[in-house]
This record gives C-alpha cells, structure tokens and sequence, in this order.
C-alpha cells in the first residue's frame, strides 16, 4: 500500500433504517497510524458509521475500502457475500460496548478462538500470543478465568487482547467504556492510550472528551448523519467555530467550553475565567 | 383389607425386564431421532429460508397440539391406508414418537438459541468467523446450556409416553404388565410393580437434571 492511500476510507456513506435515514452521505478517509475519534449526540449516527467500517451493518449508498477489501453499495451492487465480509473483518478488530466476550470460554481461550479458527494458527502459537497479549493488558494471571469471574474493566481489556489477536490492520472501539463503572474507565482507556503511542490505526466513538482531545490525531463531530466537523483537537474540541459543535460540547460539560483546557481532565475544576 | 402378594409375580419377572427393555429402546431411539428432528427444525426456523417457517410451523404445531395417542393410532391405521405401504406396530410407534419428540425438541432448540444474545453472534463476525462457525463454536454451545433443563424434562416425558406404545400390542413395560395381569389375576401387584419400576429408572434423571442446572447456574 503507498502511503498516501488511507488504511480505511468511506465515500458517501448511505444508511436508513425503514424510513429513518442514519447516515446521511459520510466520507472519511483514516491514514495509517491516525487516531480518529468520533462524537456526537447519541442518534447522531456515529455508531452506525463505525460499524459500516466492519460491515456489522450494511450502508445501502456509498463505498467503504480497508486495505485491499473493497466494497462497493447502491443499485446495481451485489450484496456482498458471507466469506467476504469474513475476510474484511479478520482485519478490522472491534471492541463493543457490552464487551461481547464469550461466556463458556475461558479468557485465554476468548483471545486464542479468532486465531485458531479463523486464522488457522496453531494451537501451540495461538496461546503463546494469546498470553502475550493478556500479559498486555495486564491481565496475565487471568488467563484461565470465565469472563463471568471478571470485572467490566477486565472483560473489556481481554476484548482488546481478542480483538488485537486478529493482528487486525485497524482497531474500531464502540463506546468501550459506557457500560464500565466509573472507576473501571481508566484501566481501559490506558490501555488504548498505549495501542495509540504504538501507531496502531484507530477510530473511537466515545463521550470521554479529556480522553478523545489527549489521544486523537483528529476529532469528527457526527451530527444529524452527516460528519459535521472533521479536524484537529484543537479546531474541534479546544476552539470549535460549529454552533451546533459548541451546543454539544456544553451540554455535554454542563460548563461553557470554547476556551483552551477547558475539557482536559485535569482542569475540569478550574475558574475559567 | 387387601393382601398383598407380590410373591405371585415371581415368575413374570422376566416379562417384565424385557418390557423395560422395549421401553429403553424405544426411550433411546426416538429420543435420538426427535433430537436430529429437533435440531434440524431448530435451525432452519431460527436461521432457514423464510418460506421453510411456515410449514415448519405447522409440523411443530400438529404434534404438540393433538394427543400421542391420537398420533400413534393415526400413523398405525389411517398413514399405511393413505401411503399404500403395510407398516409394523414397532415402526408405527417409532415414527410417531420420534416426530412427537422432535416437535417439543425443535422448540427447545429454538428457545435455546434464540435466549444467546445477539451481541454473541457480532462478537464472532468481528473476529471474521463464518456463520456457520459462529454457529457451531460460539452460539450453539451456549445454547445447549440453557436448554438442557428442558431436554431433561422432555426427555422424561418421552420415556413416559413410550407407555402408549402398548396400545397397539407392542411389548413394553405397560403391555407386559397387562399380559402377567391376565395370567396372574393380581392387576395391584402388577400396576403397582410396573409403576416402581418406572420410577426407578425417572427419579435418578431427575436428581442429574436438578445437578446439572445447579452447576450451570454456578458457572453463569
């Protein structure tokens, strides 16, 4: 791949459901490396669009290309068939909200499944990099543990060990800490900070604001199925010029934002003026 | 007041292990042939072609809403009539009870692999599994767990409903029991006996039911 070519790119992105329309158009081209984070309002279509980019939902307009995966939507395209979008997702890890792990499997096991079965790896390897990876996230003397035995924070962090397992070209994570007790959030978000200082290629939809300006390469704002606002940290999240941008994020706070430092974690507190 | 004289059965003891041992083959059996029955109608109602659902719909409906014995007397008589081909007593009985059970076992099967959550089937997508391995590895295995309390039960039934069997002159534990009735004069010892007998075979696999649910309570 050169490099100009993005790792992950939509064009025109189209999907409804029955008379709802979700996605109203969205183009999005992500390079190698990127850290793309997604908010917006809950309705806003930003969930729908990350899972367009793995095909969990299928776009009724639009093209949608990872890597070599090509895929292509509207009159006159064949609906894509099942080994297909097998292929495309061996490459595309995700992380869900509810963590998905599988209950009757042990954690290691959770990690070692998309390898064996999928990959054709052996059993020997799979577990040598499913431990690896468990060790990873922190989660190495919990190898052997039912994910019923687990923590939130723990269940999600072996999604990402599961997820990263597939040695996928680019991570989607889907509101990975919404369902996690507070006090759970910080032990996944680091581990997603550190596969983001690896160069891993990653796009997050997440209400976490001090962590999407800490770790994006670049912010999109999804509003109404459209992607309202594509830029910097510092264009989208520090100095937003968008009014409906600017609406979100002081809803969002409950304190007015627009000045600089204003959602970092830290300074949440602060006077600010 | 009554004497009993359980003494009397002594020598029809054999008759009446070989009637349990017509009651286990055809328990074995047709629980096995409902359960091909069971699985295959499963899948295709929760995951099959939509034009399958119907009909499927309606074999399912038939044989849980008309009476065993209805059933075993129909394929016996009135099938041979409207097929032209001369069936046996034990075949009749095997064909009825195998297509009862499959009707309550397609349900369980349903039931238990519609109660795995969705988010099941995305998490094996995600990882570029194929349905059918998706199928096979992540959602039928948990589905067997949530359904193996009403297999059990089920199973219980059918071992019951073998009983009808002896209607039309297949040589079960029930039929066996009205043939040492007739040459004994002693139906209380007999009934009574036969009953025991029944009860000693089914308590034992409720006792592995209420373990087996028990454990899998535990691991969830």
């Amino acid at each position: 791949m050169s490099a100009a070519e993005p790792t992950l790119s939509v064009t025109d992105l189209h999907k409804s459901y029955g008379a709802l329309h979700v996605l109203k158009g969205v183009s999005l081209g992500v390079a190698r490396g990127e850290v793309v984070t997604l908010i917006g309002a809950s309705g806003s279509g930003k969930s729908t669009l990350l899972r367009c980019m793995n095909l969990l939902e299928l776009p009724q307009a639009g093209a949608l290309q990872v890597g070599r995966h090509r895929f292509a939507f509207g009159k006159g395209e064949a609906h894509p068939r099942d080994d297909e979008l097998a292929l495309l997702r061996r490459d595309v890890g995700m992380v869900f909200q509810h963590f998905n792990l599988f209950p009757h499997m042990t954690a290691l096991q959770n990690v070692t499944e998309g390898p064996i079965q999928v990959r054709n790896m052996s059993k020997r390897e799979s577990i040598e990099l499913g431990r690896g990876l468990l060790a990873k996230v922190g989660l190495a003397d919990k190898a052997d543990t039912f994910p019923a035995k687990l923590s939130g924070g723990q269940k999600q962090r072996v999604a990402i060990a599961r997820a990263l397992a597939m040695k996928p070209d680019v991570m989607l994570f889907d509101e990975v800490t919404s369902a996690l007790d507070p006090e759970l959030v910080q032990e996944v978000l680091n581990v997603i900070r550190e596969l983001a200082a690896e160069g891993m290629t990653m796009i997050l939809v997440t209400h976490e604001m001090a962590f999407a300006a800490d770790v994006s390469s670049r912010v999109g704002f999804m509003n109404d199925g459209i992607l309202a606002e594509l830029g910097s940290v510092e264009e989208v999240i520090r100095k937003p010029q968008n009014p409906r941008l600017i609406a979100f994020l002081n809803r969002f706070h409950r304190q007015p934002v627009g000045m600089r430092g204003s959602v970092d974690a830290g300074h949440s507190g602060a006077a600010s003026d | 007041m009554y004497a009993w004289d359980f003494a009397a059965l002594k020598p029809y003891w054999s008759l009446i292990w070989q009637g349990l041992g017509v009651t286990l083959f055809y328990t074995v059996t047709t629980v096995l042939a409902g359960l091909l029955i069971g699985l295959i109608v499963g899948i295709l109602r929760t995951a099959g072609p939509r034009w399958a659902s119907m009909p499927l719909r309606a074999y399912i409906e038939t044989f849980r809403c008309t009476p065993l014995l209805v059933q075993l007397i129909w394929v016996y008589y009135a099938l041979p009539v409207l097929i032209g081909v001369d069936m046996s007593a034990a075949m009749a009985c095997f064909i009825a009870l195998s297509l009862y059970a499959g009707a309550f076992y397609a349900e369980i099967f349903r039931g238990g692999i519609e109660a795995v959550d969705r988010g099941q089937w995305e998490a094996g997508r995600a990882i570029g599994m194929r349905r059918s391995k998706i199928f096979r590895r992540i959602v039928l295995p948990q589905a067997i767990q949530v359904m193996i309390p009403a297999f059990i039960s089920q199973t219980i039934l059918q071992l019951k409903n073998t009983s009808l069997v002896s209607v039309v002159a297949v040589g079960d534990l029930l039929y066996q029991g009205t043939v040492i009735t007739a040459a004994s004069y002693r139906p209380l010892e007999v009934y009574t006996t036969i009953a025991v007998v029944y009860f000693v075979v089914l308590f034992p696999l409720t006792l592995v039911a209420d373990r087996l649910e028990r454990r899998l309570g535990a691991h969830r």
